[in-house]
């Protein structure tokens, strides 16, 4: 199985031209909404660093907010009290995030399935406690603000319409696909999905599971950690909510609407989804909901393979074989299987 | 082998599938971009609020405040016809709330900011209020700071200190001695706690303990048993509108402090919004704060009609009134300019404005820009079928003891 | 000592609650592996019809609490056999999709139905007087929800252990295959646990509506809440479910009486202990 992915994995380089590529466009056809433009390649970057350790990993987890929040905090302090330049603060609330991961990871990473997902939670929302409660330096419910933003790069001021926010997050998150993918290319990337796809062979072969999990862990947290400092040095502030469980679940929905495991769903996911937020809830906020719930259900219900292969069949095309979604897990797929037997 | 191709198929017709809607999205956003049919005699205010969540009513109060105060004037402002953006923040969203009022700056060119409910989306906005010189104001956010944050915020609500500053003193003075406060972790209640503890002090009294209550907090009962526990003749309080107030307020009836002798000190918590709710164990419950529906003035009587002339079971509370006059302050700011986008001007304009509120005689203070007005003590008290606050008291012009340091 | 009362009493009728919403979510997890984050809407919906009953059409609360429970058990019971059970089989991922979408269209059709703002259940006389028990005063109501609380987890109890449909479930949740092979009706045993589920999320609904305000994002709020419950206890578990609720509410109740300012850390740091140590649910081997 592993092996026919690997031949079909994309260079590293389609991605992010993919993304520059984008972003260009976006640039000159919504001169006045740049602001939407960076909300998404922040977005965008965190749904790529959850799609790290849920696709390619195989961990499902509703606590990467904490590692985002990490990078904010961390950045916002650090152009607060230290020094302004957003690239040194890129690489703090990077670094923020990435520590943030190797210790909490080296704890809950010996768990796994639920147990792991609840612990995941409660990580997090430690995380947001603490903040809360350091209201003298992350300053609480009201926000950490108050910092200014050094010009990028010495001669980019960040200004009113976002240009230089936008065209700054967007490099960022092209450099972060490229990143991304050779990670995932890499020996360490095909031994992590390979721990994805049956744990116990990879044990058996030899390969420290817990440590390249704890790696890719860390290498995501670092990933969310530069999303949170870009959205602390374009939006001036940082809030609670960056650290939230909403914000977690959120990430995971962006990230299965596009589809886990392959990057790119990581991107699109979050694009449509920002955009279905931005403009339905423009109109109506609570219609926005019963939309995005639709879309959600509809994805679900009505795969999009079933009716790939109905085409296929009456276009006389062989027809693909039964479809086995998600993690190729032993023992709960069994039982339900078996469960399914009398119908 | 056919897991794999299924594998791919599923991702790659989802993107498909995705991309499809995207393409669609983008093509509405691109649209809405394009300014449609731009009328430059209008004029454009955008109004920051949540119109969704638990804090909904906010938006809703803002959007009959303003829009009634336009009516009552004729429907035009100086002139000029207004034209209302609303945006939704959903609740406490600094992030979001930047998103928003950029978007409303750059893309809706607004000439002027108005609502805020929450601290934190305020300070959010305070920086591109003040890169813009857009002019903001504020009519909710309580936290005495941020008026500091830009010269170009107004603030025609209240805070914490300007209203509890003299509940201390009258606390004081009517033989309250020791007092428990407990108020809600976030800004405007450590505000309010910082105000009591300094202000009763000066007055010789002493808070025994100081309680503060996670802003999640639905559950209110063990703070009532503490403050039970503590001893104290009096509980100073203050919580966000809505739920948290709800919850409190409840807590204190069912859980029998009024019959344990703690009397009940608070300031927005009987808001107009929230009395209905608590029934008849409400009655007696005192506060100090800057509006009552139940003011007897004609500014008051003028007021309450124009809001039930568009919607009869409109609720008249402190947040319509900070729409209502915050839109006045608008529209002295719109005379002042002739409707020309010049915010230097109008704030200049407007420091020192001084009219004949529903709430009573108010004036914008030169200085902090924010509102000067009368406090008052407020009493629960059944009126026929219905509770409303009786002004008991007035305690003068309060300016915003917070700043004044 | 009246502090130790006072947390124990006020920790024990908050347990009460997270365990009659839990119960239900355990069951189902732990039965068809099914990850329902609609759960928390089933409570809503429970606590919304019985408000919505008592305020509009004017019924005694005592009507239309079992009313209000058997609807959402109703509801349940036809959402589980008309669309939830095509899920069975996807994957966790997906489920979970589904079921949050699910809950979106739930909490905005709860806004459109009654609007943003708290709904209230108005209590009959009887739950709302001040019962005075010495040392402190509290609403009747939190005596209620206790005892309900005892009486929902001894009957599930009974169930599970005495009746035929207790023993279909236990097998069911402990070896699927055989318990399909040895001719249990299994889709039975499923559908009923999840409207029994249901049902129960819409009584804790209705009898938490006190400590868990009822409004429209209510479906997604205490979510986080039931989850952690759930899984301390142990998915399928009844006894670990009240036993975790119990736990937790307690510690959550502790936190506000001693250390108010710490917020929810010390109920998530309690939870991560408890897993840590017991990651198959407190009363799991």
């Amino acid at each position: 199985m592993s092996t026919a992915s690997t031949l079909t994995t994309p260079p590293a380089w389609r991605l992010p031209l993919l993304v520059l590529a984008a972003g260009a466009v976006s640039f000159f056809a919504l001169p006045d909404q740049l602001g939407l433009v960076t909300r998404i390649a922040i977005m965008a970057l965190l749904v790529l660093s959850l799609d790290l350790v849920v696709g390619i990993a195989g961990l499902a987890t509703l606590g990467q907010a904490a590692m985002f929040g990490a990078g904010a905090y961390g950045a916002g302090l650090f152009a607060l009290h230290l020094h302004g330049d957003p690239l040194l603060g890129l690489m703090v609330g990077c670094a923020a995030g990435a520590l943030l991961a190797f210790l909490t990871g080296a704890f809950v990473l010996r768990y796994q399935g639920f147990t792991f997902l609840m612990l995941t939670v409660a990580v997090s929302q430690i995380a947001a406690s603490l903040v809360q409660r350091g209201r003298d330096w992350t300053g609480g419910d009201d926000g950490l603000t108050g910092y200014t933003v050094a010009p990028l790069l010495g001669q980019f001021n960040f200004d009113l319409e976002g240009r230089t926010a936008a065209i700054y997050s967007v490099a960022v998150l092209a450099g972060a696909c490229w990143l991304a993918r050779r990670i995932v290319n890499s020996p360490f990337g095909l031994a992590v999905r390979g721990i994805h796809e049956n744990r116990a062979r990879m044990a058996a072969l030899g390969t420290p599971v817990f440590l390249r999990l704890l790696g890719m862990y860390t290498l995501a947290g670092g990933l969310a950690g530069a999303a949170g400092a870009l959205a602390a040095q374009t939006q001036g502030v940082v809030g609670l909510d960056s650290l939230s469980f909403g914000l977690s679940a959120e990430l995971l929905v962006m990230l299965v609407l596009g589809g886990a495991g392959r990057l790119h769903g990581a991107l699109i996911g979050a694009l449509v989804f920002t955009l279905l937020h931005h403009t339905a809830a423009s109109i109506n906020p609570y219609h926005w909901l019963f939309v995005v719930g639709g879309v959600l259900m509809a994805v679900v219900l009505v795969p999009p393979e079933k009716a790939w292969s109905w085409l296929r069949a009456r276009l006389g095309r062989p027809q693909a074989g039964r479809q086995v979604t998600g993690r190729p897990e032993a023992g709960p797929q069994d039982a339900e299987r078996a469960a399914e037997v009398p119908r | 082998m056919p897991q794999t191709r299924d594998l791919s198929l599923r991702t790659r017709r989802r993107a498909a599938f995705s991309t499809a809607g995207l393409c669609a999205l983008l093509l509405a956003a691109a649209f809405g971009a394009s300014p449609a049919l731009a009328q430059s005699a209008s004029i454009k205010v955008g109004i920051v609020a949540p119109f969704s969540g638990p804090f909904a009513h906010y938006g809703t109060l803002f959007r009959n405040g303003a829009e009634a105060y336009v009516a009552s004037q004729g429907g035009k402002l100086a002139g000029k016809t207004v034209e209302f953006i609303y945006r939704d923040t959903g609740g406490p969203n600094p992030g979001l709330t930047r998103t928003l009022v950029q978007e409303l700056i750059v893309k809706d060119k607004v000439d002027y900011l108005g609502g805020f409910v929450f601290t934190p989306n305020a300070l959010a906005a305070a920086p591109l209020a003040q890169q813009s010189q857009t002019p903001m104001v504020v009519f909710n956010a309580a936290t005495s700071a941020i008026t500091d944050r830009s010269e170009f915020i107004i603030r025609t609500s209240y805070t914490l200190w300007q209203v509890t500053v003299p509940l201390a003193q009258w606390a004081s003075k009517n033989g309250i001695k020791k007092v428990v406060t407990a108020v809600t972790d976030y800004g405007p209640g450590i505000d309010g706690e910082k105000a009591f503890k300094s202000e009763f002090a000066k007055q010789g009294g002493t808070v025994v303990e100081s309680i503060r209550m996670p802003i999640s907090t639905t559950d209110f009962a063990p703070f009532v048993q503490r403050i039970k526990a503590s001893g104290a003749q009096a509980v100073y309080t203050f919580l966000p509108g809505g739920p948290p107030n709800l919850g409190f307020v409840k807590a204190y009836n069912e859980n029998g402090l009024a019959k344990a002798g703690i009397r009940f000190l608070g300031t927005a918590e009987t808001d107009e919004y929230d009395l209905p709710k608590f029934g008849d164990a409400a009655v007696g419950l005192t506060t100090a704060f800057h509006y009552s529906a139940a003011h007897p003035s004609a500014a008051n009587q003028k007021f309450i009609a124009a809001l039930k002339a568009r919607d009869a079971n409109a609720v008249v509370n402190y947040a319509v009134v900070g729409a209502w006059d915050g839109m006045h302050v608008i529209h002295k700011m719109i005379e002042a300019t002739g409707g020309q986008r010049d915010g230097v001007k109008a704030i200049a304009a407007v420091r020192g404005l001084q009219w004949e509120s529903p709430r009573g005689p108010v004036r914008i203070d030169p200085k902090t820009r924010h509102i000067v007005q009368n406090v008052y003590l407020r009493q629960v008290q059944k009126r026929g079928n219905e509770l409303v606050n009786v002004e008991l008291q007035n305690f003068g012009p309060q300016i915003d003891w917070g700043l004044d340091k | 000592m009246t502090l130790l009362l006072n947390i124990a009493l006020d920790g024990v009728a908050y347990g009460m609650v997270l365990f009659i919403i839990a119960v239900g979510m355990s069951v189902t997890l732990g039965l068809m592996r099914f990850v329902n984050l609609s759960h928390g809407a089933f409570a809503m919906c429970g606590g919304y019809a019985a408000a919505l009953m008592v305020r509009e059409a004017g019924f005694s609360f005592w009507l239309a609490l079992p009313l209000a429970v058997l609807a959402t058990g109703l509801a349940g019971a036809v959402i589980e056999a008309l669309v939830l059970r095509h899920l069975y089989r996807r994957s966790e991922l997906d489920q979970v999709l589904f079921t949050i979408g699910l809950s979106f269209v739930l909490i905005a059709s709860a806004n459109a139905l009654a609007g943003p703002q708290v709904q209230l259940i108005a209590l009959p006389p009887l739950l709302a007087q001040p019962v005075d028990l010495g040392w402190r005063t509290l609403p009747a109501q939190r005596l209620f929800v206790i005892a309900v609380g005892l009486a929902v987890a001894a009957a599930a109890a009974w169930t599970v252990a005495y009746t035929r449909f207790g023993v279909w479930l236990r097998a069911a949740v402990d070896h699927p295959d055989t318990a399909a092979t040895l001719g249990i009706p299994i889709r039975l045993v499923q559908c009923a646990s999840f409207a029994a589920g249901a049902a129960l999320a819409g009584l804790g609904g209705v009898l938490g509506a006190e400590l868990m305000p009822l409004e429209p994002y209510y479906a997604l709020k205490y979510l986080v809440l039931v989850l952690v419950v759930v899984a301390v206890g142990g998915m399928g578990s009844i006894s670990g479910s009240l036993l975790a609720a119990l736990a937790l509410g307690t510690v959550e109740t502790a936190s506000k009486y001693l250390l108010s300012g710490w917020g929810s850390l010390p109920f998530f740091l309690a939870m991560a202990l408890l897993l840590a140590w017991r990651p198959q649910g407190l009363l799991r081997r």
